[in-house]
């Protein structure tokens, strides 16, 4: 932060005097960080419950509030949901994987293309297709559910990963598409304006120049595409049935059956799911706060 | 040489095909599907596989999902013609299926298997699962709700004999009958020091465990009949006078925890109660007992001996309890009936059930299994797994059961009184007037369904007709108005490229999403079960909704208040978030991370701390608001809070009528974290030299925001606002595992009230009527804030 000129105006006389401005930014970062270690403390705690519940035996959780740490911590939880072998848990890790990163790169690809077309290029009926899409983001999933379902049985996709892989080619959801039309569309004109100039298609001015310059807004999609479909529980829940095709989130409700809670183990899995998660956002978020350089445009 | 090597290896090829492919056509595989988790899947696996080993030719694939959406996923499954061959059924959810058509009549089969004897099965399980005289489901476990499991030290302690099971209830103590009397044991066990409670005399596992068990032993029912009950009769004397005197146990007399209490002193489970010694006795299935081995751990110090006794009588001697219980049907789409039959007779009869038995939560549902080892505890067993020592008692209970109706249309009727009836433990409504409005409701519905009136088909070519229109005034609206215009060169150039880009999505619409949008607005002029053929409605789903269903118009002021609070507050926090977490320190890569956390972690462990934060009692929340000493009034808060609750008590968040929304909007910013990447992502791309200039100029900082920040933001804060609205209409989840919808419907989201209606009560046509009415809202709200948004700024805004 630099010094504060509207200070300046107010304080007169202590216009050399180098003190205030230095107090008033030091306090300002020190506000700041305190905010930022109070919410993350309070944003962190139920995670933090997870993991400190995940460490205790099934008595302890029984006996210790849910808030105390672990007295006697002990890993047999996290040991004994990896290897159950009714549970399998690197058998769905497994699957998980593959449908998360096949269905990641639909999204990002083809909601990208979508969005691009919406942002920079005019054709008949733009505006109205527009509202289109939004509007199949409205409409409940509960009741398309089954006529969804009806059409997957006759493309003979129950029971595969297609269900939970293909759609994402095909537009990557209206969400994402949106999301990008916005990003794009507060990216300067002038820069593919150059490239078409130049004789650009418009496919080389959406991998070439937008693309690039989007990187944060891609980072955020993909990022968000991998995480819901990670987390998806009713997708996997109605498509798949034999139970080595079960991904990590429906395996982990197992452990939640009706009247035979086992929160001991409940929790090791949802912390052992959540962690690649918290890796992925932590690596990627060095790409969508990456920030682009534009000094030389304008 | 060549060619008729080649030819040879074809033909062996081919002939090795054959013949295998004539193995494999007579093999057959069935799909079997259950409830049950971890534990019970490895026990039942192993049973399938020594099924297999001795009906070779069947395969067995056993396939499970979670109770609370088994039914979702099996309704989907049949309305497709994919159903498994085998399904796990309770008496609750049967009738919705055989009633339907959906399941095989078993008694042909049984009366056809030589040695197979149904009166080997307890009577009043068999009972439950029949429906007009045949039997559907062939029962595997029955699970009596009347077990009182006892802390025998707390009895030595107060100089009382060990309950025998002879004891009697009655609405007033009598101390003449000492031990013989329930109500004498439960205050001689309740231990006070300083106003506060050390161990309660008694704990019921849920209120309506003791309620049922209250009401059934008078005699008394909640509905004239069982299988289809026409009148519901809570306001019978005898069921208010159960509610009232259950009331007063909890709110005068303070003599057994009220709800609330309950869930400030619970970890997970109310068994947890007992079996940390907090409580002398406790009510509950035979499940239980597990987790009581579990915590209170043979020859630990802290270990108590308990055991198990019948729950007391009505002053009479009648004894009734509430029941659980469970077995396995037939699909009728199995084209194996014979096969599947095997598999039913082979997992409930004796192997299975010895499997479940062997893991001690399933009682055998064959009487003779239920009086033998594993299900008893034998010499044999190391003296930790002998407990409870009386487990013979699961027998005797089982006379005693009561099932409630068996009516598919039950649970949505008793639904109906028991949201009024729910405020009774609250103390926030008398038993008379919740029961009076409760009957109400309830008795209004009901009429209504047994006075339906048989619906014409459904009138497919009509269908087809208004989706054809329908499809052809979209494309038009969308085409027409700018068709006529001439287009020149390097327009015709770009509308050719711009639907190549826009291909993925128009065949991914066409092919994925708008078939099932206009099958969906079909049904919501149907009237579909999902298992028959649906009927024709017309336009009476609306009419119901707008005319005839109060919790219609409950549910979208609920979703719409919250609405009103949640997507602003939540901007804002995302807002500030994104500007804290743009700043440059040292480590805030970790902060975001932290921040983002709640998005990531696992849906149950966030509504099981977010239980514990909100209790009344000790809560973090609470902690904060009263402090430690529940005196305290942060800012003026605990007045606030006692104002708009209309309690004089520590804020009860998820249990009082007035602040359960509230509490649903202050967890809605914990999901902060997605708007504020989107924002900070949004913040990144603002080229730093506008700031810089701005600086040189010498705007001040709030200068900067208002001219630089939040114009260049505008449109992520656009996208948070439309995508936010649009989410929060649809909010459900968090209804759906934290609350049920109440107390007294104050958290029936409109999506929890269509899940309802389209899963629960199986009306999926007035559903989809439900669900084309959120959509008009939620575009008609979308399309204003379209118009009112005149003010985003865009780099490059569009032509």
């Amino acid at each position: 932060m630099k010094s504060q000129p509207s200070f300046k105006r107010h304080v007169n006389q202590e216009r050399d005097n180098w003190f205030w401005p230095v107090f008033l930014e030091r306090t300002t970062k020190a506000i700041a960080l305190l905010l930022l270690v109070g919410g993350a403390l309070m944003f962190f705690l139920p995670f933090l419950t997870s993991i400190t519940m995940s460490l205790k035996s099934p008595e302890e959780i029984a006996k210790s509030a849910s808030w105390d740490l672990p007295k006697s911590p002990t890993l047999a939880n996290f040991k004994e949901v990896l290897t159950n072998p009714n549970v399998s848990f690197p058998r769905f890790f497994q699957n998980t994987v593959t449908i998360a990163v096949l269905s990641t790169l639909g999204v990002v690809l083809s909601s990208s293309m979508v969005a691009y077309a919406f942002a920079r290029l005019k054709f008949v009926g733009r505006d109205k297709l527009f509202i289109i899409l939004l509007s199949t983001m409205m409409l409940p999933g509960i009741v398309t559910m089954i006529p969804t379902y009806l059409l997957y049985k006759e493309l003979r996709w129950v029971n595969t990963f297609y269900p939970l892989i293909v759609p994402a080619w095909f537009g990557g959801g209206a969400f994402n598409i949106f999301l990008l039309r916005q990003y794009f569309m507060g990216i300067p004109r002038e820069l593919d304006e150059a490239a078409y100039l130049d004789g650009a298609s418009h496919f080389v001015i959406w991998s070439r120049v937008l693309l690039p310059l989007s990187k944060p807004a891609l980072a955020t999609v993909g990022i968000f595409a991998f995480i819901g479909s990670w987390r998806d529980f009713m997708g996997p829940l109605i498509y798949l049935n034999d139970v080595d095709k079960q991904t990590l989130e429906v395996g982990l409700a197992s452990y939640n059956a009706l009247r035979a809670e086992q929160w001991h183990l409940l929790m090791a899995g949802s912390v052992l799911v959540t962690i690649p998660l918290v890796v992925l956002f932590f690596l990627g978020q060095r790409y969508f706060t990456s920030g682009i350089v534009m000094g030389g445009v304008k | 040489m060549v060619q008729s090597l080649k030819f040879r290896i074809l033909l062996i090829v081919a002939l090795l095909l054959g013949i295998s492919g004539a193995v494999v056509a007579e093999d057959i595989t069935l799909r079997f599907v259950v409830w049950d988790g971890n534990e019970g899947l490895g026990a039942m696996r192993k049973t399938l596989a020594e099924f297999e080993k001795r009906n070779p030719g069947i395969h067995v694939k056993l396939e499970n999902a979670d109770y609370n959406t088994y039914f979702q996923k099996l309704l989907t499954q049949y309305a497709a013609n994919v159903a498994p061959d085998v399904a796990m059924m309770d008496p609750a959810n049967f009738q919705k299926f055989a009633k339907r058509g959906a399941l095989e009549p078993l008694n042909p089969f049984f009366s056809q298997t030589l040695g197979f004897d149904i009166t080997e099965y307890y009577k009043p399980i068999v009972d439950a699962h029949s429906f007009r005289g045949d039997l559907f489901v062939l029962p595997r476990d029955i699970a009596p709700i009347g077990l009182i499991y006892y802390n025998k030290r707390a009895f030595t302690e107060a100089g009382i004999p060990f309950p025998d099971g002879t004891w009697t209830w009655d609405f007033k103590e009598r101390p003449e009958l000492r031990e013989k009397d329930f109500l004498w044991v439960v205050r001689k066990l309740t231990k006070r020091s300083g106003g506060k409670t050390s161990q309660w005399g008694f704990v019921p596992a849920w209120p309506g465990a003791f309620l049922d068990l209250l009401v059934f032993s008078q005699g008394a029912r909640y509905a004239d009949r069982q299988e289809a009950p026409t009148k519901i009769t809570y306001d019978d004397p005898r069921v208010v006078a159960a509610h009232k005197f259950l009331a007063d146990l909890y709110l005068k007399d303070k003599l057994l925890p009220s709800p609330t209490e309950l869930s400030s002193s619970i970890q997970l489970t109310a068994s947890q109660v007992f079996s940390q010694g907090r409580a002398a006795m406790y009510q509950s299935g035979i499940w239980d007992a597990k987790d009581i081995r579990d915590v209170n751990k043979y020859g630990t110090p802290g270990f108590f001996e308990w055991d198990i006794a019948l729950a007391p009588g009505f002053r009479d001697g009648t004894r009734a309890m509430p029941t659980g219980g469970s077995g396995y049907a037939m699909m009728s789409s199995t084209p194996y009936k014979k096969e599947a039959w095997k598999v039913i007779q082979w997992m409930a009869g004796e192997p299975g059930m010895t499997a479940l038995a062997q893991l001690g939560v399933a009682q055998p549902a064959i009487r003779r299994l239920a009086r033998q080892a594993p299900w008893l505890p034998s010499d044999k067993l190391p003296p930790e797994a002998r407990y409870p020592p009386s487990r013979i008692l699961t027998d005797t209970a089982v006379p005693t059961v009561v099932f409630g109706p068996s009516a598919d249309y039950w649970p949505e009727v008793s639904g109906l009184v028991t949201a009024k009836t729910d405020a009774i433990w609250l103390g926030s409504m008398t038993a008379e007037q919740a029961i009076k409005e409760g009957q109400a409701n309830g008795q209004m519905r009901l009429n209504s369904i047994v006075g339906q009136r048989a619906m014409p088909n459904f009138n497919w070519t009509a269908g087809v007709f208004v989706v054809l229109g329908g499809l052809l005034a979209i494309i038009g609206w969308v085409y027409l108005p700018e068709s006529r215009r001439k287009l020149s060169f390097r327009e015709k150039r770009e509308n050719r490229a711009s639907y190549m880009f826009l291909s993925p999505w128009i065949v991914g619409m066409l092919v994925f999403t708008l078939g099932p949008m206009l099958l969906s607005l079909l049904m919501s002029m149907a009237d579909w079960d999902i298992i028959q053929p649906a009927k024709w409605r017309g336009i009476g789903n609306f009419a119901e909704a707008f005319v005839d269903d109060p919790r219609f118009w409950k549910s979208f002021a609920v979703t719409g208040i919250y609405t009103l609070f949640a997507v602003p507050l939540g901007i804002a926090t995302s807002l500030g978030l994104a500007l804290l977490l743009n700043l440059k320190f040292r480590g805030i890569e970790v902060f975001r991370t932290f921040f983002y956390m709640p998005a990531l972690a696992s849906a149950v462990a966030g509504s099981l701390i977010w239980r514990k934060i909100f209790q009344p009692d000790g809560g973090l929340l609470n902690t904060f608001i009263y402090g430690s000493t529940g005196h305290g009034n942060f800012l003026g808060l605990g007045s606030l809070l006692s104002h708009v609750s209309g309690s004089k008590d520590a804020a009860n968040w998820l249990g009082n009528e007035h602040l359960a929304l509230p509490a649903f909007v202050f967890m809605s910013l914990w999901g902060a974290g997605g708007g504020m990447v989107i924002l900070l992502a949004g913040l990144q791309s603002i080229p730093t030299y506008y700031y810089e200039s701005a600086t040189l100029d010498g705007a001040t900082s709030w200068g900067r925001f208002r001219a630089i920040t939040l114009p260049l933001l505008s449109p992520s804060l656009f996208f948070v606002l439309i995508t936010g609205v649009i989410g929060s209409f649809q909010v459900f989840t968090q209804a759906f595992v934290m609350t049920k919808g109440g107390p007294n419907d104050a958290t029936r989201f409109y999506m929890y009230h269509l899940y309802d209606q389209a899963f629960a009560n199986l009306r999926m046509g007035y559903a989809s009527a439900l669900a084309w009415c959120l959509f008009a809202v939620i575009l008609l709200f979308t399309l204003l804030q379209f118009r009112l948004n005149k003010g985003v700024y865009y780099e490059a805004d569009l032509r």
